[in-house]
């Protein structure tokens, strides 16, 4: 079948790209003067303050200032459950590049996360993409595996390639190919709440170690206490789910394919290995067996479990370094007897490292990458000047960082050497705990399905056992079967 | 003939949008459903498989399962909102204080936004946090909350129950226009030759409301098979699929996993359905028209 060539082609085209590039941290290189082999909270407060950079000289080196242009963007940006300062950073950034470039009008449009990349399919198709999108890290090569990208790099925007996380790279890199430019980075850290852990015997201050300790500790809450043990997020089709479950599934030694590895091939599925059936073992043990979590955790995303979070209903979750300030913005809003309780919930936060497994600890290397579209499908046409000065403008340090501000961390890693990165350490708590998570980080395969297996065949997978309707064998066993097929689809 | 030719210049630029807007897209549904459209390919570069996909969707376990639920949700949901339109028709058709206030009420279903009512009863009926299980917990009905969604044995009855809610001020409006069309001489003649509420209602107005009744039926079923707001917003067609309707399903092919081809192929499918119902819908039409 021509499409099982074509398939194997690609396979194999990414393969030799993830072994091109190896994920090992400590391979960053020195120019940027930031060594990630030693990337602990420690390491990263020295960092923080210790360079200024001029960001409208450094584009300046790209495209000229007076530069006369247009530029069409989409992006995912705040919304409703922004913070302030989310809010105000976005807005400053507008700001600040039409001070910068005033003679390049900006079309932008925010996109609702679950509905862009719907709407830049459709646009693609219809050759009405626009010039530049700032999309999630698992949706790029889809993109440029259908030629719908054009090859366009850091260093395209005067940067060096060493500027830049290696998994995030990876991310932009389909067939030897840059097709973009990492804007941020983030790895989620373990919260929990102190006060529903002192009710339940536990110790107040200290996370549980392992993902078998989650199982344990959410079964003593529940039953000591009553509450929501951990916040688990199993809807399909939405990107919460991946970004929860899959540090537990690598934990266990398990993954959709070989991403966890070392120097992965995309080409072995490990959906069915005992480590992902011993993961689903465990979501089914907290979810059936002990009942331990929300119910709602089939049909809820990551924000149906903040306000459960906030009640003080829920003890432990998997969320984002601005889970702390958007508590407090919460706790802030909220009126009466429901004030205290918020109050309280934000007093005993506490933050730490996501739990080991058996084979390692694990967590989604996230964040965000700009791409430029191939000009034969760009609405009104291509104006690459604009481009390149846009893309140089958002991700270098200053604006990779401020765009990150509480929940993310900057592509370029020269932001975590600027005052911004001092600034954010001592107003936000807690971050240091998130960002010492980014030697843990795996990305998620390097595939044009990559969307298809995490959002739909791995919440499947896990819905398929939360609700009985297969044993957690048969869950992984017929997602197995399903990404065979999609691979061989191919 | 000669005197035709301007109604058919006037009726050309409505021929000229329809063909636009409705009969190149089902062509190009249909030639789109004999290739393979893998995510890693442009649509340009789609390979030629004949009738595969059809045969693809017809043989997967996953599409039996949604045509189940498919045929529950647009029986079900038609049934009992003709049932409880038409009772609210008969009950608003007798003249009653405050009648033109519970007709506008009862109208507010039908007329607020599909997406925004999906919404609003996803919170009424969330499995931790709705305002239904609070309330019966609250009143001390039960102790713990309902689970309407996250159940595979509950979800669809729940989505028929809100898509019965929304649609049932539509059966009323049709069969209240009916009910206006009863000869009201039939009815006091009857009462005088000594028939019963019953029979009147039995003999007289049933026969009476034959016709719009069928087209009321057929639209709805037209309507819910072709229902995806309410399940989509709802549930996605979860948990594990236990709502998933051909609609929503062909959706998530298109849009979720990229097959354009398969799901042209599903969507040349749901078209013959749909042309079937739209066959019988226009008979009926027709006979009207003669009885009348």
């Amino acid at each position: 079948m021509a499409g099982y060539r074509i398939g194997r082609r690609e396979l194999l085209a990414g393969a030799a790209t993830a072994a091109l590039l190896p994920g090992a941290l400590a391979a960053q290189g020195n120019k940027t003067g930031v060594d990630a082999s030693t990337w602990t909270p420690d390491y990263i407060n020295k960092l923080a303050g210790t360079a200024d950079y001029d960001t409208a000289a450094e584009c300046a080196k790209v495209v000229p200032l007076d530069y006369k242009g247009r530029l069409t963007y989409w992006y995912w940006g705040v919304n409703q459950a922004s913070t302030e300062i989310e809010r105000k950073m976005e807005a400053d950034f507008f700001a600040a590049f039409a001070k910068t470039y005033p003679n390049i009008e900006l079309v932008k449009q925010n996109l609702d996360y679950n509905a862009m990349l719907d709407k830049l399919r459709t646009a693609s198709i219809g050759k009405s993409a626009p010039m530049v999108a700032r999309l999630p890290i698992l949706w790029g090569s889809e993109f440029a595996a259908k030629g719908q990208l054009m090859a366009f790099g850091p260093t395209d925007v005067g940067y060096s390639e060493d500027e830049f996380w290696p998994g995030a790279l990876k991310s932009v890199t389909w067939k030897g190919k840059r097709y973009g430019v990492p804007t941020n980075n983030e790895t989620m850290a373990f919260i929990w709440n102190a006060a529903i852990f002192k009710e339940a015997g536990l110790d107040p201050d200290k996370a549980p170690a392992s993902w078998d300790d989650v199982v344990a500790y959410s079964k003593q809450i529940k039953d000591k206490t009553g509450k929501n043990g951990y916040g688990m997020v199993a809807r399909v089709n939405a990107g919460n789910t991946p970004f929860r479950f899959m540090p537990q599934l690598w934990a266990y030694g398990g993954g959709a394919l070989d991403e966890a590895e070392a120097s992965p091939t995309y080409t072995k599925i490990m959906l069915n290995s005992p480590g992902a059936k011993a993961a689903l073992q465990a979501s089914y043990d907290m979810y059936v067996r002990d009942k331990s979590v929300p119910v709602s955790a089939l049909t809820n995303t990551q924000t149906e479990n903040q306000d459960p979070f906030i009640a003080g209903q829920i003890a432990m979750m998997i969320s984002h370094p601005s889970e702390y300030a958007l508590m407090i913005e919460r706790a802030r809003k909220a009126t009466g007897a429901d004030k205290q309780v918020a109050d309280n919930v934000v007093a005993n936060m506490r933050y730490g490292l996501i739990p080991r497994g058996p084979a390692r600890r694990a967590v989604v290397f996230g964040g965000s990458n700009a791409h430029v579209f191939n000009p034969n499908i760009v609405e009104g046409g291509m104006d690459l000047q604009a481009v390149k000065a846009f893309v140089a403008f958002m991700t270098g340090p200053e604006w990779s960082i401020k765009l990150a501000w509480n929940i993310s961390n900057p592509g370029n890693v020269r932001g975590f050497r600027t005052k911004w990165m001092r600034e954010r350490l001592d107003t936000i708590r807690f971050l240091d705990v998130s960002t010492s998570m980014l030697p843990n980080g795996i990305p998620f395969p390097v595939l044009p399905q990559s969307a298809e297996i995490m959002n739909i065949i791995v919440p499947n997978m896990l819905q398929n056992t939360l609700t009985r309707k297969m044993t957690p064998d048969q869950a992984a066993e017929n997602a197995a079967k399903e990404l065979r097929a999609l691979i061989n689809d191919l | 003939m000669v005197r035709h030719r301007a109604d058919y210049l006037y009726v050309a630029p409505a021929v000229l949008v329809m063909v636009l807007v409705i009969a190149y897209p089902v062509w190009f549904t249909f030639y789109l459903s004999m290739f393979s459209t893998p995510p890693n390919l442009a649509l340009e570069d789609k390979i030629f498989v004949g009738l595969d996909n059809y045969a693809r969707i017809l043989g997967a376990d996953s599409v039996h399962e949604a045509s189940l639920n498919t045929l529950v949700w647009t029986v079900a949901s038609t049934a009992l909102a003709f049932v409880l339109g038409f009772g609210a028709a008969l009950a608003l058709n007798r003249p009653f204080r405050g009648r033109g206030l519970l007709r506008g009420i009862l109208l507010v279903p039908y007329v607020i936004s599909a997406v925004a009512a999906a919404y609003v009863w996803r919170w009424l009926l969330h499995s931790d946090l709705g305002v239904l299980s609070a309330l019966a917990m609250a009143t001390g009905l039960r102790s713990q909350p309902f689970n309407f969604l996250d159940n595979t044995d509950t979800v669809l009855a729940s989505l028929i129950m809100v898509n019965v809610w929304k649609e049932f001020p539509f059966v009323m409006i049709m069969m209240l226009a009916g009910l206006q069309t009863v000869p009201d001489q039939l009815l006091r003649a009857a009462q005088v030759d000594g028939a019963g509420p019953w029979q009147r209602f039995w003999h007289i107005t049933v026969p009476h409301l034959g016709n719009v009744s069928l087209v009321t039926v057929l639209l709805l079923l037209a309507a819910n098979f072709n229902g995806f707001t309410i399940p989509w917003v709802m549930t996605g067609g979860g948990p594990a699929g236990a709502s998933e309707i051909w609609i929503t399903q062909i959706y998530q092919l298109a849009f979720g996993r990229i097959r354009f081809g398969l799901a042209s192929a599903y969507s040349v499918i749901l078209f013959a359905v749909m042309m079937t119902m739209g066959y019988f819908y226009v008979r009926a039409l027709v006979g009207r028209d003669r009885a009348s």
